[in-house]
C-alpha cells in the first residue's frame, strides 16, 4: 500500500465545483499540472448537468455554492452515484462539512488548504474508489510497522503480533476499510457498535485511546490513528 | 480653613467639631417641648412651693424684722418663682405671697382685711415684678430655643450634607437621606426617582412589602410634574396620607420624596427644616448623576481609543505578512527567467510561511470576536484528553521539532467534558507560546494532573520566564511580552483565557521556581462522566 509516490490514476476526470473563479484558477493550475483532466462548474446546477453528461471520476464540491446547497448536492448525487465527493469547506461551515460527509461525502479540506493535501485526498478517494469496485479487499493490510492479516484476525506491530479486544479490532478493520479517508463519528459508532449508539461518542473515544496504547509507539503522538478535530478519525496512509 | 486661624485648626479640632454637631441628637428639641408640654403642673406646685418656703422664713423673722424687709423675701421668692417657672407659676407665687403675707403678717392678723392702705402698694408692685421679670425670662428662653433649635437645624443640615458628600453613587445618596430624615422626623419616608421615560420608580420604600396606593402615587406624580409640594399639611391635596417634596435640580426635577409622619402633622419650623433636607438630597442627587455622566463618556471616549489603536494594530499585523507574500508572489512572477531554482523556492517559502501566518491571524480575530460577542458555542462532550493533547502536538509537529516536549499525563486521568476542538486551540496558544519565547532546544514540559473534581492542565518552558506584572496582562487583549517577535497578534492566550472561562475553569501564567514560565489551566469535572462498559477481552 504505499503507492504514494506512483503517479495519480492516469488521466482521472475531475468535476471542479466552485464558484470563486480564484480558487478554480488555483485548482485549475494544479490538478492540470498533476496530469489529472478537469471539468469545470460554478453552479450546483451547472455541476449536476456536468455530471449527468460527462461521468466524473471525482467531484471537488465546494460547500458555499450561489444556487444550491452544497449538502443538497450531496444527497441529489448520492441517490444513483458513488462516485467520491471531496468537500470543500470554510472554517465557519464545520457542521455542514461533517452533515456533508454523513451524507456520502468521502473526505473534506477545509480551506485554505494546501496543494499537497488536496492532491494527497485525490489519491486517496480515488483508490478507494478503484478498489471498492474491484470489491476484493487485500487480505493483508500494511502500513509502516503495523501488518493486519484481515482473514485471520492477526494484528502484528513490527512482526510481533498484539491482542486486540473484539471492539478494538472491528475499530481497525473499519478504519482500514476507509484507509486514508476520514471516518466520521457517527460513521464509527454505526459500524463497530450499531445504530443505537450515534450518540455515545465517549465510547468511541475511550476505544481509540486503547487501539492507540496497543498500536502506536507513543499514543500521545499517534502516527496511524488521527483524531480529526470535531470530526472523527483517519487511519492515515501517506 | 484658610483665615488668619487657618494654621491652627488641625484636624484634631474639626473632628471634635462634627463630633459635637453629631451629638446633637435630635431629641433635644423633642424633648424640650415634652418638658415645656407635660411640665406646666410640676411647675405650678413648685411655685406654690416657693411661695410656702417664703412665708415659712418670714415666718420665723418676723418678731424680729420690719414688715418691709419681710416683703423683700416674698418678693425674692417671685423672682425666683418668675426666673424658672414661667408666667402663671409666678403670677401664682406672687398672689399667694401676697395673700399669704396679708393674712399672717398685717394687721389684723389671720384674717385678709387690710387696714393699712399702703400695703396695697406693696402688693401692686410685687405682682408687677412677678409678670416683669417671668415675660422677661420666658422671652429669654424663647430666643435661646430659637437659637438652639437653629443650630439644630444647621447640624443636621451639617451632617447630612456631610455625609452625602463623602458617598458615591446616588443609590447610597438616597438612602442616607432617607434615614437622616426619617430619624430626624420621626416618619417614614420614600423616595421615588424618575426613569429616562420620566416614570418615577420607587428607590427607597418605607413598607418594603406594600406597593404604593395608586392615589399616593397619583399625588407623586404630580409634585413631580409640578416641582411642588403636595400632600399632607400643604394647600394641595391636603387630604393624602404623606406629604410629597420634589427633589428639584436644575434641570427640573428629578424625583419625589415622600414623608409618613408617624404621630402630629409637622409645624412650620419642621417643613422649612424638612424642605432645606429635600434640597440637599436633590443637589446631592444632581452631584452624583453628573459625575456618572461624566464617568460614562469618560468610559466612552476611552473605549473609542482603545478601539482606534486596536483597529491600528490590527491593520498593521496584517498588512505586515500581505507585504510580504505581494513582495515574494510579484517578484515570482516578474524574474520568471533570472530567479535561481533556491530563490524561486525560498519565494515560494515566504508567501506559503505568510499566508499561514495570515490565516492564523484572521483565524484568532474572528475567534475573539466571536468571543467577546458570546457567540462562542461550547459543546462539551466527556472526552480523553490525551487524545486532545494528541491532535495538538500533531498539529504543531513541525513547530514544535526544535523544542523537545516532556508529556507527563497520569494514565488514570479521567474522561473531562470539553469542547475538543476549543481545548486543542488552548493547548495550541500555549505550547506555540513556549516555543515563541524560548531558545531553541529548550526543553518544554505538558503535564497534567486531577484533583478536586477539576483536571489541572500546565504548559512550562525553560525560558527567561515572565517579566514582573505580565502574569496577568500577558492576558490582555493584544499584549505582547516581546513585540519584537514577529508572529502573533497579541490574540492566543486572551482567546485561550475566553476558552477556559467559557468551560468554567481557571487560567493562570506564572514563573517556574526552577526558571521559566508556567502556563495553567483548569478545567471542572461537572456532572457524572458517561458510563463505558468495558468489553472482556
Amino acid at each position: 500500500m504505499t503507492d504514494a509516490g506512483t503517479p495519480p490514476v492516469n488521466g482521472s476526470l475531475i468535476l471542479v465545483v466552485e464558484d470563486d473563479p480564484q480558487i478554480r484558477r488555483f485548482l485549475r493550475a494544479t490538478l492540470t499540472s498533476n496530469n489529472y483532466r478537469l471539468l469545470e462548474a460554478g453552479t450546483a446546477q451547472e455541476a449536476l448537468r456536468q455530471f449527468g453528461m460527462q461521468h466524473p471520476d471525482l467531484i471537488i464540491l465546494d460547500l458555499g455554492l450561489p444556487d444550491l446547497d452544497g449538502l443538497e448536492v450531496t444527497r441529489r448525487l448520492r441517490e444513483w452515484s458513488s462516485t467520491p465527493i471531496l468537500v470543500l469547506s470554510a472554517r465557519h461551515e464545520d457542521r455542514d462539512k461533517i452533515a456533508a460527509l454523513d451524507m456520502g461525502a468521502d473526505d473534506y479540506l477545509t480551506k485554505p488548504f494546501s496543494a499537497g493535501e488536496l492532491l494527497a485526498r485525490i489519491r486517496v478517494a480515488l483508490r478507494h474508489a478503484l478498489r471498492t469496485a474491484q470489491t476484493d479487499e487485500q487480505p493483508v493490510f500494511v502500513l509502516g510497522g503495523l501488518r493486519v492479516d484481515l482473514a485471520y484476525r492477526k494484528v502484528f506491530i513490527d512482526d510481533s503480533e498484539i491482542h486486540l479486544s473484539p471492539i478494538e479490532y472491528k475499530l481497525l478493520q473499519v478504519l482500514i476499510h476507509y484507509a486514508g479517508k476520514v471516518v466520521t463519528r457517527d460513521q464509527l459508532l454505526k459500524e463497530v457498535w450499531g445504530p443505537t449508539y450515534t450518540n455515545e461518542s465517549h465510547y468511541l473515544r475511550v476505544y481509540m485511546g486503547h487501539l492507540r496504547q496497543k498500536i502506536e509507539k507513543d499514543p500521545a503522538r499517534p502516527q496511524y490513528l488521527i483524531t480529526e478535530p470535531g470530526v472523527g478519525y483517519r487511519l492515515k496512509t501517506e | 480653613m484658610l483665615g488668619p486661624n487657618g494654621k491652627n485648626r488641625t484636624g484634631l479640632e474639626t473632628g471634635r467639631d462634627v463630633l459635637t454637631l453629631h451629638q446633637f441628637p435630635e431629641h433635644d428639641l423633642t424633648s424640650n417641648r415634652n418638658f415645656k408640654r407635660s411640665s406646666s403642673w410640676q411647675a405650678y406646685g413648685i411655685a406654690t412651693l416657693i411661695a410656702a418656703l417664703s412665708t415659712l422664713i418670714v415666718g420665723v423673722m418676723a418678731t424680729r424684722f420690719s414688715p418691709v424687709n419681710l416683703i423683700m423675701i416674698y418678693l425674692g421668692g417671685v423672682v425666683i418663682a418668675a426666673a424658672y417657672c414661667g408666667r402663671g407659676p409666678s403670677i401664682l407665687t406672687a398672689v399667694l405671697s401676697v395673700l399669704t403675707f396679708d393674712f399672717f403678717f398685717t394687721a389684723p392678723f389671720l384674717t385678709f382685711t387690710v387696714y393699712d392702705s399702703q400695703y396695697l402698694i406693696t402688693f401692686a408692685m410685687i405682682l408687677i415684678v412677678a409678670v416683669t421679670i417671668s415675660s422677661m425670662t420666658a422671652q429669654i428662653r424663647r430666643q435661646a430655643d430659637a437659637a438652639h433649635e437653629r443650630e439644630w437645624r444647621t447640624a443636621n443640615l451639617y451632617s447630612l450634607s456631610r455625609e452625602l458628600a463623602s458617598s458615591v453613587g446616588t443609590e447610597t445618596l438616597i438612602q442616607i437621606a432617607a434615614q437622616h430624615i426619617k430619624n430626624i422626623f420621626d416618619a417614614q419616608i420614600i423616595i421615588l426617582l424618575a426613569d429616562a421615560n420620566g416614570q418615577l420608580v420607587m428607590k427607597i420604600s418605607a413598607t418594603p412589602t406594600l406597593p404604593m396606593n395608586p392615589h399616593e402615587q397619583g399625588v407623586a406624580q404630580w409634585v413631580y410634574a409640578n416641582s411642588q409640594p403636595a400632600g399632607l399639611g400643604t394647600a394641595t391635596l391636603p387630604g393624602s396620607q404623606g406629604l410629597y417634596l420634589p427633589l428639584v435640580t436644575s434641570r427640573g426635577a428629578a424625583g419625589v420624596l415622600g414623608v409618613y409622619p408617624n404621630q402630629v402633622a409637622f409645624s412650620p419650623e419642621q417643613f422649612d427644616m424638612l424642605d432645606a433636607l429635600t434640597n440637599q438630597t436633590a443637589l446631592a442627587i444632581e452631584r452624583s448623576r453628573l459625575a456618572e455622566e461624566t464617568e460614562r463618556s469618560r468610559v466612552q471616549i476611552e473605549t473609542e481609543r482603545l478601539r482606534n489603536s486596536l483597529l491600528s494594530s490590527v491593520s498593521h499585523d496584517l498588512r505586515t505578512p500581505l507585504a510580504s507574500i505581494t513582495g515574494a508572489v510579484s517578484s515570482l512572477l516578474e524574474n520568471e527567467y533570472t530567479l535561481t531554482p533556491e530563490s524561486r523556492r525560498e519565494l515560494a517559502q515566504v508567501a506559503w510561511e505568510e499566508a499561514t501566518r495570515l490565516n492564523r491571524l484572521v483565524g484568532n480575530l474572528l475567534e475573539i470576536t466571536r468571543l467577546e460577542s458570546g457567540g462562542v458555542h461550547v459543546e462539551k462532550e466527556w472526552q480523553p484528553l490525551e487524545e486532545v493533547i494528541g491532535i495538538t502536538l500533531n498539529r504543531l509537529e513541525a513547530q514544535t521539532n526544535t523544542h523537545p516536549i516532556t508529556l507527563n499525563l497520569p494514565l488514570d486521568l479521567p474522561l473531562v467534558p470539553i469542547d475538543g476542538v476549543l481545548i486543542e486551540q488552548v493547548l495550541v496558544n500555549l505550547l506555540e507560546n513556549a516555543v515563541k519565547y524560548t531558545p531553541v532546544g529548550s526543553p518544554i514540559d505538558l503535564l497534567a494532573s486531577f484533583e478536586d473534581h477539576e483536571v489541572k492542565v500546565t504548559v512550562a518552558d525553560r525560558g527567561s520566564g515572565l517579566a514582573p506584572g505580565d502574569e496577568t496582562r500577558i492576558f490582555d487583549k493584544f499584549y505582547r511580552a516581546l513585540p519584537s517577535l514577529s508572529g502573533g497578534a497579541g490574540l492566543g492566550l486572551t482567546i485561550s483565557r475566553g476558552i477556559i472561562e467559557a468551560h468554567g475553569g481557571r487560567i493562570w501564567a506564572q514563573n517556574r521556581p526552577s526558571g521559566g514560565a508556567m502556563f495553567g489551566f483548569t478545567l471542572p469535572l461537572e456532572g457524572d462522566p458517561p458510563e463505558v462498559d468495558l468489553e472482556n477481552d
